[in-house]
């Protein structure tokens, strides 16, 4: 047997949680080389072990939680993982990553993804060593926070243990519960939802076996390098005052959804501001593991709860919600890290069922818009699965479906993902990334904003070169997700592709350029829509909520921003065009060493 | 198809002026430059330049659409044809202009398109085709609303030897706006009450008195690190004609790590965008996002 690829073991752990079986299954290096790893790897592995119109919560569905080449080597933002699944929000694929010392330790174990599946008899943790795979009793840790759950497990197992956690949302399977680690959350599509489905509470790693790198003297040179460019201008943002600095300049480019989307300015945005925050308040600043960048902002509410304040988290409990208290943002974002909620979902479903209760459609009189305590009020029923929560808990699409009366229109999802804080009929390039995107309305993997925001296209006014542009976001999402490298060091990259391919080779060992690092891309981008066909995907979800196209916004210069359905269809068909599917947006599959794969 | 362009007819002789009126200096950047600046920000179709043949044009904004006359010296309607039939793949109306025109503003620019907005509102059946100001009495056809769909018919008014705008107004709908209908629109009368938006420019006395006046006010916002950072949160007033001006008085350079919105609208890392009395300039971070 060959050597596996420098930063990889060559292997998949698999654990069945039913009864307790562990194997290993080999990963070809034609595979590694194709998937590369994190999200790009994970919709390989989805795709090979998951069965075909599996129902996500069924025991029988794989999450797996996938590292990557680079993870363990000292280049900067590279500890993160994958965790990849499909998701009982959308039906479709979800891949969310995270970034923490949980990715290194799960890596040094000896393998290069860790796939669990079953259903445990009772409340379990999952402990996974080089030494081999054990399962514990979890019910002292039932309803506990991931965080309190995680300290547990510390404390009983040992402090070398990292593990991944769910709250009490993914005991409930709330449709949107994350899983997290260190406070840091694998957030999107509710995998906390199928981990809780599998009677599982935290997953534990620990190890200290490293990959072979091909080229250490390189790597350590590269890394180098990586790590000075990472602390120049291109980063400082995200350094000094992290992401919710975007909150003010959305505002003033009518791009902030406000009250599900009825606007796209919040005139008490200056409240939940980074820079009023900064001014005002004490903030402890924090740091992934091996990041150099240092984006985390924490900040305290009166009652002294602490949370990682970011703009989507406080767009979508603050202006989407109507809520401007800063306390009562800080305290429901807190709330959410509690109890295991993706932020986004949370806050896009409260602000359907708020204009559901505005318009008469849902009788919940005390859930309006502004009222931070129906706020806070909510989220605990969400995540207790009680009252009103046992809708919301299903996510907005589902809820509106439920509700019906014309709620569909306003429900502020793409594929059952909700939207985050991007209004597109201001951002017509993202527009197009949140409608084709096959995690469903999605910033990270569809990264189009930035074409939006870079000044060389009219943002109000897609046309096929927005839709290239967003493209262009989208392969390069697809390469920094399966590398995996944090996509705030975008911007230090001049030449992305031809760079990240110098910092692979001298990892891997392969002679591997920038245009294979494109053709990848490609793969996998049409491997995950691949996977979604599969699963029932049509065209028909490849769109986006009918108010988007009904309604205008009205810019302060005069112009109007609109985004007619028949603007909206032209781009899509540019996409499908441009990317090589059909007219119905299918890939060609066709049969190879690797399994069964999109051909552009 | 919706939304309108902007087309600038280039192509006249400036013999009044001496020298090319398009390249006349305009706060470090060119009339044109500045005339078409105006368009790109008013309109959300193509801006499309006409000029004469061999005409030399100073440096444009690459979006621009430069076109010819094929001929040379049939006056604006020639310009006229070639610029509504560019248009008309794009856009149902156009404003159209001159070159010679320093002080347009946008506002002027929506509330003659508004005009033809005006017959779907008031029910009327058939579609206006110019929207003519009439500003202080005087007709402004190089200050104008046109449908696009007029393309052929202009083009046979010249096969005709009809060289004249007035002689195409008599063979389709035209609405006419006076001072007072214009300045009901309430942005037009705030930011151009004078309607010095059809002041033009012929000889150079006339460049001359129009470049002593002092660049527009405009107001200054900064966000994110470009706000923390030297304590210089909050909006300030300053005068400036191009982004690059507004920056620089801030202590601001567009070098790539930060760009501009103008009002809330398109975001802008090119320092020549013209900026008009009343603007709000927003300076933002270029990695925005995240």
């Amino acid at each position: 047997m060959t050597s596996p690829p420098g930063g990889y073991f060559g292997q998949a752990l698999l654990v069945d949680v039913s009864e307790g079986d562990v194997r290993r299954v080999p990963l070809p290096d034609g595979v590694l080389r194709e998937y590369l790893g994190g999200a790009g790897l994970g919709t390989w592995l989805s795709t090979e072990l998951g069965p075909a119109g599996i129902d996500p919560l069924d025991p029988a569905a794989p999450l797996s939680f996938v590292f990557s080449p680079l993870v363990g080597t000292p280049l900067t933002t590279s500890a993160k993982f994958a965790v990849v699944a499909k998701s009982p929000l959308t039906g479709l694929l979800t891949d969310a990553l995270a970034s923490s010392h949980f990715a290194i330790s799960g890596k040094f174990t000896g393998h290069d993804a860790i796939v669990i599946t079953g259903r445990a008899a009772g409340p379990t943790h999952v402990l996974i060593s080089e030494e081999g795979v054990e399962l514990v009793d979890a019910t002292p840790e039932l309803g506990l926070s991931a965080t309190a759950a995680e300290e547990a497990v510390r404390e009983k197992y040992g402090r070398r243990w990292r593990a991944a956690s769910i709250g009490v949302a993914g005991e409930r399977q709330v449709r949107y519960a994350t899983m997290s680690h260190d406070g840091r959350h694998a957030g999107r599509g509710g995998l906390g939802a199928v981990l809780g489905a599998k009677n599982v509470k935290c997953v534990a790693v620990q190890g200290s076996r490293r990959s072979e790198l091909a080229d250490r003297a390189a790597v350590l040179a590269a890394a180098k390098d990586l790590r000075n460019r990472s602390f120049g201008p291109a980063t400082a943002k995200y350094r000094e005052l992290g992401t919710l600095s975007n909150l003010l300049a959305f505002n003033a480019i009518n791009t902030l959804p406000t009250r599900n989307f009825q606007s796209s300015t919040f005139a008490e945005a200056p409240a939940l501001s980074a820079e009023d925050l900064a001014e005002s308040r004490s903030v402890a600043r924090s740091t992934c593991a091996s990041c150099s960048i240092g984006c985390e902002h924490i900040y305290a509410s009166k009652s002294g709860k602490k949370a990682r304040v970011e703009y989507e988290n406080v767009f979508a409990l603050g202006p989407m919600c109507g809520v401007s208290d800063p306390d009562q943002v800080l305290e429901a974002s807190a709330r959410c890290d509690e109890l295991g909620l993706d932020t986004i979902s949370a806050g896009g479903t409260i602000a359907w069922a708020m204009e559901c209760v505005d318009r008469g459609l849902l009788d919940v009189p005390w859930l309006r818009f502004g009222d931070g305590a129906a706020l806070l009020r909510v989220l605990d029923e969400i995540g207790e699965r009680t009252g009103i929560g046992k809708l919301l808990a299903q996510g907005s699409r589902s809820a509106a479906e439920v509700v019906g009366q014309g709620s569909s229109a306003f429900a502020p999802h793409v594929k059952g993902l909700e939207m985050p804080g991007y209004e597109p009929r201001t951002m017509q390039s993202m527009a197009l990334g949140l409608a084709v995107n096959a995690r469903g309305a999605d910033h990270n993997r569809s990264g189009a904003y930035e074409a939006d925001l870079a000044g060389g296209l009219d943002r109000v006014h897609g046309t096929d070169e927005h839709v290239r542009a967003a493209i262009e976001t989208e392969d390069r999402a697809a390469v920094m997700d399966s590398l995996i490298l944090c996509k705030f060091l975008r911007g230090v990259f001049t030449e992305p592709f031809e760079e990240w391919a110098g910092l692979l080779g001298p990892i891997t060992g392969w002679d591997i350029t920038g245009t294979e690092l494109r053709e990848t891309a490609q793969r996998i981008v049409l491997a995950k829509r691949a996977f979604n066909l599969r699963e029932g995907w049509t065209a028909a979800d490849d769109w986006l909520p009918e108010r988007f196209l009904d309604d205008s916004v009205e810019l302060d210069s005069g112009r109007t921003a609109t985004l007619p359905a028949e603007r909206l269809r032209a781009m899509i068909d540019t996409y499908y065009a441009e990317r090589g599917l059909d007219q119905h947006g299918r890939p060609q599959l066709v049969q190879t060493d690797s399994g069964t794969e999109p051909t552009p | 198809m919706n939304g309108a362009a902007g087309i600038v007819l280039a192509g006249g002789r400036s013999s009044r002026m001496g020298t090319s009126k398009a390249a006349l200096e305009w706060h470090g950047s060119t009339l044109l430059r500045q005339v078409t600046g105006v368009l790109d920000r008013a309109v959300t179709g193509p801006v499309i330049v006409v000029r004469a043949p061999e005409q030399k044009l100073p440096e444009l904004d690459p979006r621009v659409v430069v076109r010819d006359d094929p001929e040379e010296g049939h006056g604006p309607m020639q310009g006229l044809a070639v610029g509504l039939d560019t248009a008309h793949t794009y856009a149902d109306t156009a404003f159209v202009c001159s070159t010679d025109l320093p002080f347009l503003h946008t506002a002027f620019v929506h509330a003659v398109l508004r005009g033809f907005q005006l017959d779907r509102e008031q029910g009327e059946e058939a579609p206006i085709d110019v929207v003519l100001p009439l500003v202080h009495g005087y007709r402004q056809p190089m200050a104008a609303g046109y449908r696009t769909g007029l393309a052929p018919l202009v083009a046979q008014q010249l096969r005709t030897g009809r060289h004249k705008p007035a002689q195409l107004f008599e063979e389709c709908r035209v609405r006419r706006l006076t001072d007072e209908e214009l300045l009901t629109d309430p942005r037009l009368a705030r930011a151009d009450p004078e309607l010095d938006s059809v002041v033009n420019v012929n000889t150079p006395e006339d460049y001359e008195r129009a470049r002593a006046r002092p660049a527009p006010e405009v107001t200054v916002e900064r966000f994110g690190v470009l706000a923390t950072r030297g304590g210089t949160r909050g909006s300030v007033r300053v005068r400036a004609a191009t982004l690059a001006a507004a920056a620089e008085q801030v202590g601001l350079e567009l070098d790539g790590h930060i760009v501009a919105a103008v009002n809330g609208d398109q975001i802008r890392d090119d320092g020549q965008c013209p900026l008009l009395g009343g603007d709000t300039v927003s300076f933002l971070s270029a990695d925005a996002g995240g």
